[in-house]
């Protein structure tokens, strides 16, 4: 069964067309990477599937929940790292990670538990009672990714999640997003074809709004010369 | 309910944690004290009718600097992105800045309750007038939270949406002195849009419903303005 399902997905600001009637099933469990350039109407569909945006035409849907008419429902199956990870500065590491995992709705007797997960699983316990404010650009990524992982939603939408990481946290990140694949589906979206090459199962190429393509990874050996020959 | 608590204690963090919450007090009390203290001494009269009006300008000048970030700073950071994916109403995020700056509010106020019991010790105040002059300081305070929240949500910019609010309180302020510019029924209108037409009578101790309901439905207005404002998808 599909875990995401866009027909006919558009999005308009104002005038502006950013995205243009997309089709898309993503599968249960695997990791899909959107790639595309700036501009190409990435994020616009990730917030999308957030739950940030609403679309202008067509069907959405999460976990089977409407995106439109469901939304409560479809949001509380997602967890979700915005590109630009925004943390709330002045609470803690911990005390953000359980006020995100209360916000998201588990029961207050897990919420000890799963904070305690999320900070394992991202190497956070040296930060874990500090000020979110006082954190290095890598552990507030973390921290940022952390709190989309806190209530283990079956769903992980990942904008740019790399972005500004020095080449060991990129490592860590990709085995950790490698990691969630089977239990949950993951979607990311990055405008670095190696890394989406080395992390997604099926890739899907955005460009000026409207999908390209969407192919297996096993399939394409070389993601740049597909890339090229399609954008 | 539970949803409100979680953001209710999140915002009173951000909020009793942040400066500008103590800055504000700190001047209202200061400014309130100074004016208190001229007051008796000059009048020599037990009541608080002149404090409620400086109390009331007050309000007006210094609660836009701090309902300014209430969404804006959010919407800056990015952080109004994880609220708004998260499974809650946005009328439950509203709501939560709303009470947790009218909160601070509140407690400006009650520092100057201070001065009903002075007047007390040495005097004999009526104490109607106080009261309702306390319920009309409440329900301006209410208002104009609940406007500075709606700028809010209009900009990212902090300094704008303070800018807004204030000019917002300003013209609901003088509302009425615009009234005989104006043809039937629009200068009606204006004398009822007038927020010190329905502060006066209040805080001079006749209770109106009318005045009250006034406050009660713009604030509601405002709140529900703001929930739009952040449904907008």
């Amino acid at each position: 069964m599909s875990a995401i399902v866009a027909k006919g997905v558009s999005k308009r600001y104002g005038p502006t067309l950013a995205l243009d009637s997309l089709d898309l099933e993503i599968e249960r469990g695997e990791v899909f990477g959107l790639l595309g350039p700036n501009g190409s109407g990435k994020t616009t569909f990730i917030r999308l599937l957030a739950g940030y945006l609403l679309p202008t035409a067509g069907h959405l849907e999460i976990e089977g929940c409407d995106a439109v008419s469901e939304s409560l429902k479809a949001r509380a199956r997602i967890g979700y790292v915005p590109e630009a990870a925004p943390v709330y500065g002045n609470m803690r590491v911990r005390e953000f990670l359980a006020f995100m995992a209360r916000l998201r709705g588990l029961p207050e007797r897990r919420v000890g538990g799963a904070v305690d997960r999320a900070i394992a699983a991202l190497a956070l316990g040296s930060v874990a009672d500090r000020p979110a404010r006082t954190l290095s650009r890598g552990y507030r990524q973390r921290t940022a990714i952390a709190q989309a992982l806190v209530h283990d939603p079956p769903v992980v939408i990942l904008d740019e999640p790399t972005n500004g990481l020095d080449p060991r946290q990129i490592i860590e990140i990709r085995e950790l997003i490698r990691g969630l694949a089977g239990q949950h589906t993951v979607v990311i979206s990055s405008h670095v074809l190696p890394e989406v090459a080395r992390i997604a199962d099926r890739v899907a190429i955005l460009l000026g709004g409207r999908l390209l393509g969407v192919r297996a990874m096993a399939d394409t050996p070389d993601l740049e010369a597909w890339f090229l020959s399609v954008a | 309910m539970r949803t409100l608590g979680i953001l209710l204690r999140k915002e009173m963090l951000a909020t009793f944690g942040s400066p500008i919450a103590y800055t504000v007090a700190a001047v209202f009390l200061l400014v309130l004290g100074y004016t208190f203290s001229l007051t008796l001494f000059a009048t020599k009269v037990a009541n608080l009718l002149y404090i409620f009006h400086q109390m009331y300008v007050l309000t007006i000048l210094l609660v836009p600097a701090l309902t300014m970030r209430a969404i804006a700073e959010e919407r800056r950071t990015d952080t109004l992105e994880l609220l708004l994916t998260a499974p809650v109403g946005e009328v439950w995020i509203v709501l939560a800045k709303f009470l947790s700056m009218l909160a601070v509010v509140l407690a400006m106020y009650a520092g100057a309750i201070s001065y009903a019991v002075i007047l007390d010790t040495y005097g004999s105040p009526d104490w109607g007038p106080i009261a309702s002059g306390y319920l009309a300081l409440v329900c301006h305070a209410s208002l104009i939270v609940a406007i500075g929240l709606l700028m809010s949500s209009l900009t990212e910019n902090q300094v704008v949406a303070a800018a807004l609010t204030l000019g917002t309180a300003l013209m609901l302020w003088f509302a009425d002195s615009v009234s005989y510019l104006l043809p039937p029924p629009f200068d009606v209108l204006a004398i009822n849009l007038s927020l010190i037409g329905h502060f006066k009578p209040m805080v001079s101790g006749s209770v109106f419903v009318s005045d009250i309901c006034y406050f009660v439905s713009l604030s509601l207005l405002a709140l529900f303005l703001t929930t739009r404002r952040l449904a907008e998808r």
